[in-house]
């Protein structure tokens, strides 16, 4: 895990997939249904 | 779920108040107002597509005023930039708008708005990104070398351009530190304006790069005076939305209360980094809504018949301003830890301000 926070890119799609997975959650707990 | 009474919907409360808190701090950070990223994520919530931008546009005028006071504070506002883009930008909308109406007439508008949108954000995102790599780069190398680092590093020669431009009047914008012809802001304000007002956001976005690349402003000065542009163009757009019954103050009141705070932090976070980190994260912005732009125009052009893509792009919408507001954050802990010699990782030090600016 250190490894991959210590390049740019790595940080960048851990926080991205960490951040996509919270979107997904919001959907699902406050919007399905909705679109 | 609360039941908005203008706009006759039950929506999340905290959803927008958290949605006005993560845009209010990618805007105060990055300088935009964050439309492109709030009107689709309030017809999601459930608002007509005109209230969206109606509600969006009046918060955006509130937490534009929160940002730029926190930005004059800091330091990054030149106001002799700001005003003399300002008239340059309305004209530029102006042009704009009657180009979109002139699309909507043929009936290609929205793939012709969308084709544009992705267009203009990945250009805008490649050359945001390689210059601010080969930025990161050279601090890195003068970080090793024991150089002493300033605030800002900008490795483009376009600036050098621009300000060589003998046609008076000559402009001295003293806080910019830059001398320029005034015809090179004006014509600025006037070829992002009428982007802006074509593709129908407040044009933070291009505004931004071009302040850097074209003017050659400081990072952290275009930032703030490009705040000085949105408190404007907020501002009337709010007054206008207002007049057509756009707008549904109590939707606007809650996801200003997040807005007020978030548009605070945001700035003052600006004071943590150097300018290549502010220009990172606009390109991370730019990249994730061309992608977002790149779904939409493809649930067009497939007839609106493949749901699955309108719904990643709802999606890529949410995650994008989460994970903005995410590396927004972790950039200033990563700030208060480099300052406390803890550790963090290798490439933050060249972007993060060791010390605490006076």
């Amino acid at each position: 895990m250190k490894r991959l926070i210590n390049t740019m890119w790595g940080y960048w799609v851990l926080l991205l997939a960490f951040s996509l997975a919270i979107a997904a959650v919001a959907y699902e707990v406050w919007l399905k249904g909705r679109i | 779920m609360f039941t908005f009474p203008i706009a006759g919907i039950d929506a999340p409360i905290l959803l927008l108040v958290l949605v006005g808190l993560t845009v209010g701090i990618v805007g105060g950070f990055i300088g935009v107002g964050g439309g492109y990223m709030v009107t689709p994520a309030l017809i999601v919530f459930g608002f007509p597509g005109y209230m969206a931008s109606g509600i969006d546009m009046t918060h955006i005028a509130g937490k534009g005023v929160v940002s730029t006071i926190r930005h004059r504070q800091l330091g990054n506002i030149d106001w002799t930039l700001a005003l003399s883009m300002v008239a340059g930008t309305m004209l530029g909308v102006e042009l704009g708008v009657r180009l979109l109406v002139y699309f909507k007439t043929l009936g290609i508008s929205t793939v012709v708005l969308l084709i544009t949108s992705v267009v203009v954000m990945f250009v805008l995102f490649l050359y945001t990104q390689i210059e601010t790599r080969r930025a990161h780069i050279k601090l890195k190398e003068m970080s090793r070398d024991g150089v002493e680092m300033g605030r800002e590093l900008q490795t483009s020669n376009l600036p050098r351009f621009f300000q060589n431009i003998p046609l008076a009047p000559i402009m001295r914008c003293r806080t910019a530190r830059v001398v320029v012809s005034m015809w090179v802001v004006v014509a600025v304000g006037v070829v992002t304006g009428a982007l802006a007002g074509f593709l129908g956001v407040g044009g933070g976005f291009i505004r931004v790069p071009a302040l850097v690349y074209l003017v050659g402003a400081s990072t952290h000065i275009a930032v703030g005076t490009d705040l000085v542009e949105i408190v404007f163009s907020g501002g009337y757009g709010a007054l206008r939305h207002s007049m057509e019954g756009h707008v549904d103050m109590v939707a606007v009141l809650f996801m200003i209360s997040g807005a007020m705070l978030g548009a605070q932090l945001g700035s003052i976070a600006t004071s943590f980094v150097r300018g290549p980190a502010i220009r990172y994260i606009l390109s991370y912005s730019l990249v994730l809504a061309t992608c977002g732009a790149v779904l939409r125009l493809l649930y067009v052009l497939t007839g609106q018949s493949v749901e699955i893509l309108s719904l990643f792009a709802v999606m890529l919408t949410l995650g994008e301003m989460i994970f903005l507001c995410l590396f927004i954050l972790s950039l200033v802990m990563f700030a208060q830890r480099h300052r406390k010699g803890k550790w963090v990782p290798d490439w933050v030090p060249p972007l993060v301000m060791a010390q605490k600016r006076s």
